[in-house]
């Protein structure tokens, strides 16, 4: 390929300017999603907030649970889940929504989906500040193990990024594995005990249900916020190990196909 | 030729390139499809270079590989200095319709390789040449195509690569800002700028540029003055017909 090795600096500057663009093309997004709606920005509060009702008023019918613990204990999943979730999804697809962008612009194929990554973790920190409040409101005032929710919050960011990048480069050279992956998802937002406590799940199945990172941050979400306790370091480790290598299988597959897969896809 | 058109900034060597659509397990489309094949080019600072070819001869995908969007599968692609910025001239591609002129002016540039600094600087001329006035501030989904395409070109000139790569795009716009663009256009090929044009008009070739190549099925079949290239190419399609 091109000869010329760029320089520590160059590369650098390179990056510098990548970031650039991810920074002001999430703004863009951002800015670009609000002004759809006539309601505009209030929408990153209200469609979480709505989803959450919708499972709270249907979850409370069929178990008969009901009160505040059980309110916050839903929404800390649900907003996780649907942090993961649709930044996965949206990101997969970034590659080939962007083909024409991509196909113009010497640009590394990461940049879009780390778009759409960047665009949903800022409607996600929206929303988890309002849930703290309300949290707070409904008698779960901040406690001093909330110093973990930056590490917790980090450590997501890594398994989102981690699945998503791998996604994009295999979604866009195989369309299949996009319905092949939701139905995944489809199970591990039943399996992530988003609905109920980890506490329920057999002791010979316990390995499995932790070996599914998503699992763990919730769990970890509601000892800190809800029971005022640290989350279980050792698990949490886990999953970031976990996380880490999604992330260098994904930026593995990002550096080979950088410069191929625009040939090998059809949009 | 001159001395300073000695040194080949970009070579090419035997550069092949290969499409591999995408198959389904019941369909045989072909699996390979090569767009350029034993391609050798030798692009010199400062030249203008024009390369003429009928649809589907390999234009677009050479233009690619030069800007650096495409590797290549066969050969070598050397610049003879690091750092050489190569950019496509293209007019409104990545526009967010939701977000207003100067905001697309400024994401847009930063798509070509310009910083947001270097942009927000620019911002003014861009809004004065682009002549859309306080439509400039408004969203881009309210534009014309032709406005969408004055956007863009403004957006474009204000970003200076060392290589232009020009495909078939002279002039863009209404009568008037036709003559403002091709000016522009023509200020570039005046300037020590190494530029390539496509395109498959040999007239405009003949008119603009120094140096051609024919490109055909992927390879050059014809190179040197834009006059007898041209000749050739003319002669090739009458004969084809």
């Amino acid at each position: 390929m091109r000869s010329h090795i760029p320089n520590k600096t160059m590369f650098i500057s390179t990056l510098k300017r990548y970031c650039g663009i991810i920074l002001y093309r999430t703004i863009a997004g951002i800015k670009s999603e609000a002004r759809q709606n006539y309601l505009g920005y209030l929408w990153f509060l209200l469609e979480p907030l709505l989803s959450t009702a919708v499972l709270y008023i249907a979850f409370t019918q069929v178990t008969g649970k009901a009160g505040p613990q059980y309110v916050a204990f839903l929404i800390l999943g649900m907003i996780s889940w649907q942090w993961f979730e649709s930044s996965c999804m949206l990101g997969s697809t970034a590659i080939k929504v962007k083909y024409g962008v991509l196909s113009q612009f010497n640009l590394p194929k990461y940049i879009f989906p780390m778009v759409s990554i960047m665009v949903n973790t800022w409607k996600f920190l929206c929303v988890f500040v309002v849930i703290l409040i309300a949290a707070a409101i409904m008698g779960y005032p901040p406690n001093r193990h909330f110093v973990y929710l930056p590490l917790l919050l980090a450590f997501q960011l890594l398994l989102i990024v981690g699945v998503t990048l791998p996604l994009s480069v295999g979604a866009t050279l195989m369309n299949d594995l996009l319905t092949v992956v939701s139905s995944i998802f489809r199970l591990l937002f039943f399996m992530s005990g988003i609905f109920f406590d980890a506490s329920v799940v057999p002791e010979n199945l316990k390995s499995w249900f932790y070996a599914n990172p998503m699992a763990v941050f919730i769990e970890s979400y509601r000892m800190v916020v809800i029971h005022d306790q640290p989350p279980y370091m050792p698990r949490l480790m886990e999953a970031a190990a976990i996380s880490l290598g999604f992330l260098v299988l994904g930026v593995a597959l990002h550096m080979y196909y950088d410069k191929k897969i625009l040939k090998l896809t059809n949009v | 030729m001159s001395d300073f058109l000695m040194t080949p900034l970009i070579s090419l060597k035997n550069v092949g390139l290969c499409y591999r659509p995408l198959r389904t397990i019941f369909s045989r489309t072909k699996k390979e499809i090569w767009a350029l094949r034993g391609l050798n080019l030798q692009i010199y600072e400062g030249e203008k270079l024009g390369v003429i070819g009928r649809n589907g001869c390999g234009k677009s995908t050479l233009m690619r590989i030069l800007a650096g969007i495409y590797g290549i599968d066969e050969g070598k692609v050397r610049f003879s200095r690091p750092n050489v910025h190569v950019e496509l001239l293209s007019l409104g591609v990545g526009f967010e319709g939701n977000l207003t002129g100067a905001e697309n002016a400024v994401l847009n540039g930063m798509l070509m390789g310009k910083s947001r600094a270097h942009m927000l600087e620019r911002l003014d001329r861009i809004k004065t040449f682009s002549g859309l006035g306080e439509f400039f501030d408004y969203p881009v989904y309210t534009y014309s195509s032709g406005m969408n395409l004055r956007l863009g070109f403004s957006v474009a000139m204000e970003t200076d690569p060392d290589v232009l790569l020009i495909d078939e795009v002279l002039g863009v716009g209404d009568e008037a800002f036709m003559a403002k663009s091709e000016t522009a256009i023509r200020e570039k090929f005046t300037s020590d700028r190494t530029v390539v044009m496509i395109s498959h008009d040999a007239a405009v070739i003949k008119r603009m540029c120094q140096r051609a190549v024919w490109l055909e099925n992927g390879c050059i079949v014809a190179e040197g003055d834009p006059g007898k290239v041209a000749e050739q190419y003319h002669h090739a399609l009458a004969g084809g017909q």
